[in-house]
């Protein structure tokens, strides 16, 4: 047998050497007999790094902890087959994800509705005679403005608390990303042409980092990741929230 | 991974929440030992241990079976701790004063407090090691994972991984064998 190195040795103590032979060969030598206790003695000592005691119903404490938060945390296949149950108007305000077509198609109705009842109004308030008719319909693309984008709002909240949680974003997120930024710019224009400023600022405030995650969340290194997930753990999430608890609330007073 | 563990896997990732919640109950202190002792600070370590949990559960139905679930999970466990520390590195370049760890007050210690000094000066030398070889030897060391196991969790070769606990465990020695003669 050739001369034993340390990492020889090492092996050994581990249990991972692949030469059966070895153990018997360094009991049979005392120079490394000698060098195999030292280094035996040695890594006694790393294990006196020990970390502080948990009790036994530790893991009940973390399922308590972290089991409010995976009701969110659909897998792909449970996304997919919940897609597949799911039906009726209402569908596309409770998924995270959805086709291009289908909300611009969407959002495009609701921002057309909304700027010809715009206009109505402006009409009316410039001293050209208006019915009831374009009042109402001023009224009505206001609050189906308000309920559209409370709907985007509500799909931002679910998507985003799952990227939130996400290790490494799919080109999948990268393409919902890009289906959000569509309907997000549509609905600040839409604010914008209504007058309602603060909403059409609220919008355009979350488009960098939607055009981040479109465009680089998927490619981009952990650091990138986790600076996004944090501003959207830290901030994003939470004035979305309060935005759509505004917006529905608003809804029901008109 | 005997027929019960991989049918609760299965369980879960179909989506039965109290199957996964056996996961948890059967993996946690585990996943605490290898976050705390590769960070060291407590204040962190339970929310590492959780994150890693929240991402084993979306990502359980990617989980194959032919490989070792305990080292799947605790390789979400080695890249949350790896995100935490690199955050906290970040931390660390905008503040003015970084303590370090004082190993000079280590010295100090009594003489009759031997065992803590110990653990104090393993730990310490054990946060001296680079955060691939301190993973390496505490997923060897000390949770029993076997060369090929650890070139998967840190998606090394097998010989890289077999050099990394070398190196690892050579800088170790390096650092307790003065301790050897107290």
């Amino acid at each position: 047998m050739s001369k034993i190195s340390e990492q020889d040795l090492t092996l050994l103590y581990y249990g991972e050497h692949k030469d059966p032979d070895l153990a018997s060969v360094v009991a049979q030598s005392e120079e490394l007999s000698a060098r195999f206790k030292a280094l035996n003695d040695e890594l006694e000592l790393v294990d006196a790094y020990q970390p502080p005691e948990r009790g036994e119903d530790y893991g009940a404490e973390v399922w308590q902890r972290i089991s409010p938060h995976l009701g969110v945390t659909q897998t792909k296949t449970r996304q997919r087959q919940s897609r597949q149950l799911l039906s009726g108007w209402w569908k596309g305000f409770s998924r995270p994800r959805f086709s291009t077509a289908g909300v611009l198609g969407l959002v495009l109705a609701a921002a057309l509705a909304f700027m010809l009842g715009r206009n109505g109004n402006i009409q009316g308030s410039a001293g050209i005679e208006s019915g009831p008719e374009t009042v109402f319909a001023g009224i009505d693309s206001e609050r189906l403005l308000a309920s559209s984008v409370s709907g985007h709002l509500q799909q931002l909240n679910v998507g985003l608390t799952e990227f939130a949680h996400t290790d490494t974003p799919s080109a999948q997120d990268a393409e919902w990303a890009m289906d959000m930024l569509l309907a997000n710019r549509l609905y600040r224009q839409s604010a914008a042409a209504g007058g309602d400023r603060r909403l059409a600022g609220f919008l355009a405030g979350l488009e960098p980092l939607l055009i981040e995650l479109a465009y680089e969340a998927h490619a981009a290194s952990n650091t990138a990741h986790e600076r996004m997930r944090q501003e959207v753990r830290d901030d994003l999430l939470f004035k979305i929230r309060v935005m759509n608890n505004q917006l529905k609330t608003s809804q029901v007073s008109t | 991974m005997g027929d019960a563990e991989q049918k609760t896997i299965s369980a879960a990732a179909r989506g039965d929440r109290m199957a996964f919640r056996q996961l948890v109950l059967d993996h946690s202190h585990a996943m605490f030992r290898v976050a705390w002792r590769l960070c060291n600070d407590e204040s962190i370590v339970e929310d590492i241990v959780q994150e890693a949990f929240i991402k084993a559960w979306r990502k359980i139905e990617d989980f194959r079976m032919q490989s070792s679930f305990r080292s799947w999970l605790h390789r979400i466990t080695v890249n949350t701790a790896m995100d935490y520390l690199r955050k906290q590195s970040r931390r660390r370049q905008f503040e003015t004063e970084t303590p370090e760890f004082e190993t000079a007050e280590m010295a100090e210690l009594p003489r009759h407090d031997v065992q803590i000094d110990i653990r104090l000066q393993a730990g310490a030398a054990m946060q001296k090691l680079s955060d691939t070889e301190r993973t390496a030897l505490l997923l060897r060391h000390y949770e029993g994972h076997s060369i090929n196991e650890i070139a998967q969790i840190l998606e090394l070769t097998g010989d890289a991984a077999k050099q990394t606990v070398f190196r690892a465990v050579q800088k170790m020695q390096i650092a307790l064998q003065p301790l050897l003669g107290t």
